[in-house]
């Protein structure tokens, strides 16, 4: 079992009626509502708390990208893992992940991993995403070829990295007369890859083909995720190979207090930030980015509140296990039940959410690394 | 009506015909919401000519998306259509992206149409009159109604796009269809292909622009714009009517399309 502390470095300052006077979160949040001044303060004290990780003995730090947004200021995660390499001495650096088909060219991204897993002494992990819904908005992609766009990006980034170069790429979206990127990876053939999903079946037959990792798009219901990870071990099993647990990654929101009580009292006003404002149009689909299927798919799993957005309650986010909370004891026996039922090896741990403060999120984690995760890694075996 | 799939050019394309086969052809170009049903207007329209109301690739049960990157594919794509009808020259009603890809058409050949009519069509930019966004929000049915009709709260609005929830999913999915297929030659540049405008100069085409006075989807200047950029062009407005006038001046619209391509 590997432990990674996820960031998503959200805004914490949005005003309390934002839900009602705007649409979203995503695309269209008045850049008014962002003050830079504060801006360096938090960014300094998120990237302390990942930091901070290390010295608490998880295996990883994982950052993402997205793009004019609220809900994570990070439009470019690969500076932030840069600040890491240099801060960070053991810890992975997870970059899940570089929104692909938003490079171009996408060769951008093979030289950035590379000079990220060269300067951390081969620590990346490179995450390869097609981006959000709302990114195709924010970035003007068209998102009718995000998908073709993704698996051709992937291939010009493998080509960069595994045949000598230089050489010549002739794709649909990108033709490159010269790919010849100075410097490579540190880590051979190349960085670890893993892959998000949220059930599309043509993304977990990629993945299990590749025999990449593949991790769970979170604030679906525990339901969504053991349902999309039987499915990859059975893609994998058609492959001819067992599913290794190292290719599963489990993302959620985990808040460890002294007590259950205590763990409402101190959480919910911040959950409730982060489900009433910043989910807030995360669901907003261009036309084309998924099949009218598996966008039928999805409109149903918000129907039956499946999707942590539709959560009202502190009870109905608990219900669905879309977030983790609770004592000590709780929230190792609630990760038991979890992890036994979707035996995956990576737990991506959301120690911050919504306007959590400095102060509870240091005691989150210290809890969660003294409390919790000995009894998780004496279960599922330690990488340290 | 007659419907069935036709070979164009390797993409098997959904057509719809009525009327007398021995009356002159009529091409419909449909919109960017799909109107690929027989309706009303379709009859209307049948009364004097042989229409001919084909799918758009990607649209309906037309495949083909995978040949189509840019409006300009649309483009070639319909001169393969007449080709394949067999027609010299064919008279070229197209509504909104439809209309878009008429004047597409008629710049690059303008031998084959003959005669063009540009319903509330896309394809332009307009300094201070931009076409509203379709795509902000595709699950708020009220926000759609409100750009596409005159009266949004008209029984026929209702109908045609009834509240998001209520749809049907087989009505979602065609809409969803269509979206994709619409988006990938409208996406960005949004409904709009900058070189059209210096290119409208080709057309030689005796063309009719109409337009709804109240389309707040694709407003009136873009119809001023169309009927000044095209030699000859005439612009008739059709009062009251919204972006759709083949559903809210269904008469107006064939009366206006008849006497025009006669």
């Amino acid at each position: 079992m590997d432990f990674y502390a996820f960031h998503l470095m959200p805004w914490p300052h949005l005003p309390p009626d934002f839900e009602q006077r705007h649409d979203s979160a995503w695309i269209w949040p008045p850049t008014a509502l962002y003050d830079p001044a504060r801006g360096e303060g938090l960014y300094n004290r998120y990237l302390d708390e990942l930091e901070y990780a290390e010295t608490l003995g998880f295996d990883g730090v994982c950052v993402n990208e997205h793009h004019q947004n609220a809900y994570g200021n990070m439009p470019s995660p690969n500076l932030m893992a840069a600040a890491l390499a240099r801060r960070t001495k053991r810890v992975k650096l997870a970059v899940v992940g570089n929104a692909l088909p938003l490079y171009d060219p996408p060769l951008r991204v093979a030289e950035e991993w590379a000079m990220l897993d060269v300067l951390s002494g081969g620590r990346l992990i490179c995450g390869m995403v097609i981006g959000g819904g709302p990114e195709y908005y924010s970035y003007g992609k068209n998102p009718t070829h995000a998908r073709a766009m993704f698996y051709e990006a992937h291939d010009l980034i493998m080509q960069a990295w595994t045949q000598p170069g230089p050489t010549e790429f002739r794709g649909k979206f990108w033709q490159l007369r010269y790919v010849n990127p100075w410097p490579r990876p540190l880590q051979k053939p190349h960085p670890p890859i893993w892959i998000p999903g949220a059930g599309s079946l043509e993304t977990l037959e990629y993945v299990a083909r590749k025999r990449y990792a593949y991790m769970g798009i979170p604030y679906f219901h525990l339901d969504v995720f053991a349902r999309n990870f039987d499915l990859f071990r059975e893609a994998c099993h058609k492959q001819g190979y067992t599913a290794s647990p190292s290719q599963l990654g489990y993302l959620a929101p985990i808040y460890v207090a002294e007590t259950d009580a205590a763990a409402r009292a101190e959480y919910e006003p911040h959950v409730t930030y982060f489900v009433q404002k910043l989910l807030k149009g995360l669901l907003i689909t261009p036309p084309g980015y998924t099949s009218p299927r598996s966008m039928l798919k999805i409109l149903d799993a918000v129907k039956k509140k499946q999707f942590m957005a539709s959560c009202e309650s502190w009870d109905d986010l608990e219900k669905g296990d879309f977030i983790v909370a609770g004592s000590p004891a709780t929230v190792r026996d609630k990760l038991f039940r979890i992890l036994d039922r979707l035996g995956a090896g990576n737990l991506l741990a959301l120690l911050q959410l919504g306007t959590l403060g400095a102060e509870l999120t240091r005691k989150n984690m210290d809890l969660f690394a003294r409390e919790v995760m000995p009894a998780l890694r004496a279960r599922y075996g330690s990488a340290l | 009506m007659e419907e069935r799939h036709v070979d164009i050019a390797g993409k098997r394309i959904k057509l719809m015909t009525g009327g007398d086969p021995a009356a002159p052809p009529l091409l419909y170009l449909h919109s960017a919401g799909g109107e690929t049903l027989w309706l009303p207007f379709h009859d209307g329209l049948a009364a004097q000519f042989h229409l001919h109301a084909p799918a758009h690739p990607g649209f309906d049960s037309s495949g083909g998306l995978d040949q189509i990157d840019s409006i300009e594919d649309l483009a070639f794509h319909y001169l393969d259509f007449i080709d394949a009808m067999g027609w010299r020259e064919v008279s070229v009603v197209g509504l909104s992206m439809g209309g878009w890809i008429g004047a597409e058409l008629a710049c690059r050949w303008p031998e084959r149409v003959r005669r063009l009519v540009l319903v509330d069509a896309a394809g332009l930019h307009v300094d201070g009159a931009p076409m509203q966004p379709l795509w902000d929000h595709t699950r708020d049915h009220e926000h759609m109604r409100r750009l596409i009709f005159a009266d949004p709260t008209s029984m026929m609005a209702e109908l045609l796009i009834p509240p998001f929830d209520d749809a049907p999913e087989q009505l979602l999915e065609l809409g969803m269809k269509a979206a994709e297929a619409a988006a990938r030659v409208a996406w960005n540049p949004y409904f709009e292909n900058p070189k059209l405008r210096g290119r409208l100069h080709r057309i030689k085409s005796p063309t009719l622009v109409l337009w709804g006075e109240l389309d707040r989807l694709i407003p009136l200047a873009h119809g001023r714009a169309y009927a000044e950029l095209i030699p000859g062009a005439r612009l008739e407005v059709l009062p009251g009517c919204g972006h759709m006038p083949i559903f809210e001046a269904t008469e107006a619209f064939c009366r206006a399309v008849t006497e025009f391509c006669k």
